[in-house]
């Protein structure tokens, strides 16, 4: 086993195991902070898969941003205002068996289809100017109809939020 | 420099370890040094003394400071939730640590060199944020987590100014890698950014260009306009004065860390001054040469001695970075303290908006130009 | 590139100017304090210019942007549908009181009716997965927003978050469609997608077959949340009912039209092989999703035509009517050939004009006794003939009885349905829901002429003069479309074409 093979299982599992945290705790707060974790976990991966711009990006926004936005939510409405959130589980039955069926069949989807296999050069060293070559020029209008959406988003937040 | 580590030890696991504490050194030495100066600063600004006890002028001060935080009782009120707790400093200075990675020090001492590196400095230190929210939460103390929330929510509005001050840098470079932004000033100091960047080509490792055929005069004024936006979000990321809300003493005891004590509170304080040591640096980076002296010639190079080299690129480092520590200091006892409306109109109506408007016309003339 | 991105601009003229408006209308509220409605003329005016535009992309058949958003006569004929929809419900929503006594934001209601146009142009021509998601995801946001405009009613707020809550889950399985579909051949745009198909990489059979049906399924997911086809359906009545009705006339009808042209460029492009001469298409092989749009067009129009019939609240009866109205549309793309398509787009003039016209009532009737309830409509007819007569006309319509424009839309969906072979079973479940629609429909009517109101009910409602021509403006066309509709058949059939690479 190759150090990379350790290291790729080392974020895999803090992955998967702080994930189980944010499902089966039944405190919000640890759910929510567990998820740090689990998006720390998948920036490692991506930076294994060379994929360095979308590890820091994921950090940045998911760590940074909406990480803090729902701890936030979070917080202001358990300790604040004493309103008991916690997340019990209901019919559990049913629920294991729909999510053993999905899971399993994830799992044969995942393992059994012949994916495409891209072409890919592990030599390339940074995406950075890829990504940013590729977003003027062939995924110019999505990065503008993007820029849009988030005005919108923007905007709608603040209408939402405005004092009656 | 990582290579001399190897052959010095000669183990590599060993020698990779020890690459990575070295910032540790590092931060612990400035914090013991930067304790000292801040508390004589302070006197000297209300015209007193400051500590003369403690060996002579005072000097021991921070050693004693230190041990008398490792020795306290380490207290974990009962109400609180002891997981947290406990993990919250350590995320904090994990936050503030991670970020030392990519700093370059001198042109042959850069813990990774990552072509990202201004990006992951911005992204890292976002991750802070966590740790004191989490602090502040399971504290379970109405002030931290009033602290905590004001805290948060600072830092990340201040951090769209200054990740857009920074990134009109990275416009003009083309590049996010440090060393690169650093390359591109070099040749003395009127080749710095707060002076509109380089005044002849500059070719950068990666082979690229920078032209300056328009002698980058027009951006002067512009850039001294983005510093100050990032210096100012600067002293809001690290919740300094004027914009000590989250820690305002007055109104809230003592902010998120008022539940700390004994070491536990040592690492939120040592995170702080990292904290603080690493926006002074990135200032210097981005904006005055980083390890490039203002002369644009060291005098390892002249006398061709690698190591001499070095140690200068670390002391111009390490003395720009101080610099702003102590204009962070200074300020402190300069200006009062802002209230938390007055903060956000800062932010929203006034940062954000300018450096917006900065980074298109930049923007702008790097494209036309 | 940049005389790509120059061409490529040169046919975007309509959504380049929506753009413009979106912003213009936003910012206008500021110098329209005094008067925020004004703000809608603005937007009217965007909307207006957007329209005359859509003659410069009148005969192209191109993709612009590399194969991003196709400009074809597909899609041009459904931008037409939309923003005559947009037009007209600007014109309601000018006249809403809902909107006036809230006008506080009419800046930003104008500004996002403006963004939720501007998204369904980009769906009626986005070729390419991501533009799929990021047009649908425009219209979404901003018809949240919208459908919650009226912040102090409280169901207008239960709206826009059961609208939200439903939107997010279905536009989490299409992602996870599209990514399953990017992981199986490479492609994220439909053209690529449908070449690698067509190499035969996934074999009916295999695994990746499998997989291939579990993410169309999942990519229906989010086209049919749009369309609100059955499993997909249940904000629909809630939000209906919650939003302000010019907002409900407008998802009714333009953000379903925009849906269902997302649909079908997605279905024929992505798994056509050729089309005949005689507009049949030839799917490729294995991909036989008919029976699975079969089968949703059956849901879909029986449980909106049975769960209408106990509707009391007229606007949640529409609601539930214009659920089985789309289950009435897919059956045209179940067909699969250009004459499907072009029942559909026939059916969606048709709707459109008496569905909005539908509404268009119930917001004046609902503005002079504050009522939206069937039970109110009672006598009707002698206390305001003329609303109460368009009413009809459009409830006939919408049942699908001659002489009306409702008749032929239908008309054309089953003739096309029985051209197919194998599918008789469907138009047969089609015309038994006809009449069940015929029960909830004649009930309004029922109300409106055959029974009394209760004594403080039988005063007249004087309607002023725009009012009655409003309502005309769409009771003419639903008679004179039922009886001349050459023109229109001209053009839908002229306007089957997709841009095909």
């Amino acid at each position: 086993m190759e150090l990379t093979d350790i290291i790729f299982y080392i974020f895999a599992l803090v992955t998967i195991g702080s994930a189980m945290i944010v499902v089966f705790s039944r405190n919000l707060v640890y759910s929510a902070f567990s998820l740090m974790f689990t998006f720390l976990g998948v920036a490692g991966l991506y930076v294994l898969l060379l994929a360095d711009f979308l590890a820091v990006t994921q950090l940045m926004i998911y760590v940074g941003g909406i990480l803090v936005l729902m701890i936030f939510g979070v917080m202001l409405t358990h300790r604040v205002v004493n309103v008991e959130i916690s997340s019990g589980a209901m019919r559990v039955i049913p629920a294991t068996i729909v999510v053993g069926v999905f899971l399993g069949t994830l799992l044969l989807v995942l393992t059994r289809t012949k994916w495409m296999v891209m072409e890919g050069s592990p030599d390339v060293i940074g995406t950075t100017s890829m990504i940013g070559t590729a977003l003027v020029t062939d995924y110019l209008l999505p990065f503008e109809v993007s820029g849009v959406v988030l005005l919108v988003a923007i905007v709608a937040a603040a209408f939402m939020a405005r004092k009656r | 420099m990582e290579q001399f580590i190897h052959d010095l030890i000669g183990n590599d696991l060993l020698a990779t370890i020890v690459w990575c504490v070295l910032p540790l050194v590092f931060i612990l030495g400035y914090a013991i040094v930067a304790i000292l100066a801040e508390m004589k600063s302070a006197s000297w600004f209300q015209d007193r003394l400051g500590p003369m006890r403690t060996g002579p002028w005072g000097i021991f001060q921070p050693f004693a400071d230190v041990l008398k935080l490792l020795m306290k009782e380490d207290i974990v009120p009962a109400r609180a939730d002891k997981i947290l707790f406990n993990l919250a400093p350590v995320i904090v200075f994990v936050g503030a640590y991670a970020a030392f990675a990519v700093l370059p020090f001198a042109s042959e001492y850069v813990g990774a060199d990552l072509n990202l590196g201004l990006f992951y400095l911005i992204a890292v230190s976002s991750f802070g944020v966590l740790g004191i929210i989490m602090g502040g939460w399971a504290s379970n103390n109405k002030y931290s987590l009033l602290g905590a929330m004001r805290s948060a929510a600072q830092i990340v509005s201040y951090e769209v100014p200054s990740a857009t001050a920074l990134l009109i840098v990275a416009m003009m470079v083309g590049s996010l890698n440090l060393q690169d932004i650093i390359t591109a000033q070099s040749g003395g100091f009127w080749n710095w950014f707060i002076l509109g960047g380089p005044k002849s080509d500059v070719v950068l490792a990666s082979g690229a260009v920078i032209h300056a055929d328009i002698g980058n005069f027009v951006f002067l004024p512009l850039l001294l306009a983005t510093f100050v936006i990032y210096y100012l979000s600067a002293l809001a990321e690290t919740n300094r004065t004027p914009f000590d809300i989250p820690e305002g003493e007055s109104e809230l005891v003592g902010g998120y860390h008022t539940e700390y004590s004994g070491m536990k509170f040592g690492m939120f304080f040592m995170a702080e001054y990292a904290n603080m040591f690493l926006v002074s640096a990135v200032a210097a980076v981005v904006f005055f040469g980083g390890w490039q002296s203002p002369w644009g010639i060291t005098l390892g190079e002249a006398l061709d001695i690698p190591v001499l080299t070095l140690l200068e690129g670390v002391f111009w480092t390490a003395a720009k970075g101080f610099f702003f520590v102590f204009v962070m200091m200074w300020l402190r006892w300069t200006l009062p303290r802002l209230r938390v409306d007055q903060l956000m109109y800062m932010c929203w109506k006034v940062l954000i908006p300018a450096s917006f408007a900065l980074a298109l016309v930049v923007g702008f003339i790097v494209v036309i130009r | 590139m940049n005389e790509i991105i120059q061409s490529s601009l040169s046919l975007l003229w309509p959504e380049l100017t929506l753009t413009v408006t979106f912003i213009l209308t936003l910012f206008s509220q500021f110098a329209l304090r005094k008067a925020p409605m004004h703000s809608g003329y603005v937007a009217l005016a965007g909307f207006l210019l957007a329209f005359l535009l859509l003659g410069t992309q009148g005969g192209s058949d191109a993709s612009v942007f590399g194969v991003m958003l196709a400009v074809d006569p597909f899609a041009v004929f459904f931008k037409y549908l939309i923003i005559i929809s947009g037009i007209l419900v600007l014109g309601f929503s000018l006249q809403s009181e809902e909107i006036r006594n809230n006008a506080e934001h009419a800046g930003e209601y104008f500004a996002f009716l403006t963004s939720m146009t501007l998204g369904m142009f980009l769906m009626a021509g986005a070729s390419n997965l991501l533009m799929m998601y990021l047009s649908i995801e425009l219209v979404s946001l901003s018809s949240y927003v919208l459908s919650g405009y009226l912040r102090n009613v409280e169901r207008s707020n239960e709206a826009a978050l059961k609208y939200v809550i439903f939107g997010a889950v279905s536009s989490g399985l299409m992602l996870y469609g599209i990514s399953l579909i990017y992981g199986l051949t490479g492609a994220l745009d439909i053209y690529s997608m449908r070449d690698v198909l067509a190499t035969g990489a996934v074999m009916p059979g295999s695994w990746a077959f499998a997989t291939l049906v579990a993410a169309v399924i999942l990519i229906i997911g989010g086209f049919g949340y749009k369309i609100s086809a059955v499993p997909f359906h249940y904000w629909t009545p809630d939000v209906y009912e919650g939003a302000p009705i010019t907002i409900t006339a407008y998802l009714s009808v333009a953000s379903k039209a925009a849906g269902f042209a997302i649909m079908i460029r997605f279905f024929k492009v992505a798994f056509l092989n050729t089309v005949s001469a005689d507009g049949a298409w030839e799917v490729l092989a294995g991909m036989n999703w008919e029976l699975i749009i079969a089968v949703i067009s059956v849901l879909t129009m029986t449980l909106g035509n049975l769960v209408a019939l106990w509707q009391d609240n007229l606007k949640r009866m529409l609601a539930y009517s214009s659920i089985a109205h789309a289950g009435y549309m897919l059956m045209g793309l179940v067909v699969a050939t250009d004459n499907g398509i072009a029942a559909i787009m026939v059916y969606f003039v048709m709707y459109l004009i008496m569905n909005l016209g539908a509404f268009y009532v119930v917001m004046v009737v609902a503005q002079k006794t504050g009522s939206e309830d069937i039970d109110d409509y009672r006598g009707l007819a002698y206390r305001a003939p003329w609303v109460a007569g368009a009413m009809a006309i459009f409830l006939v319509s919408l049942t699908g009885l001659p002489p009306t424009a409702g008749f032929i839309g239908k008309l054309w969906i089953f003739a096309a349905v029985l051209s197919k072979p194998g599918f008789v079973w469907l138009a047969i479940i089609g015309v038994i829901n006809s009449v069940i629609s015929l029960y909830y429909y004649a009930r309004v009517f029922r109300n409106m002429y055959l029974r009394q109101g209760d004594e403080e009910k039988a005063q007249p409602i004087l309607f002023g003069s725009r009012t009655i021509a409003g309502s005309l403006i769409f009771a003419v066309p639903t008679i004179v479309f039922g009886l001349y509709f050459g023109p229109i058949l001209e053009w839908a059939k002229n306007s089957v074409t997709l841009f095909l690479r």
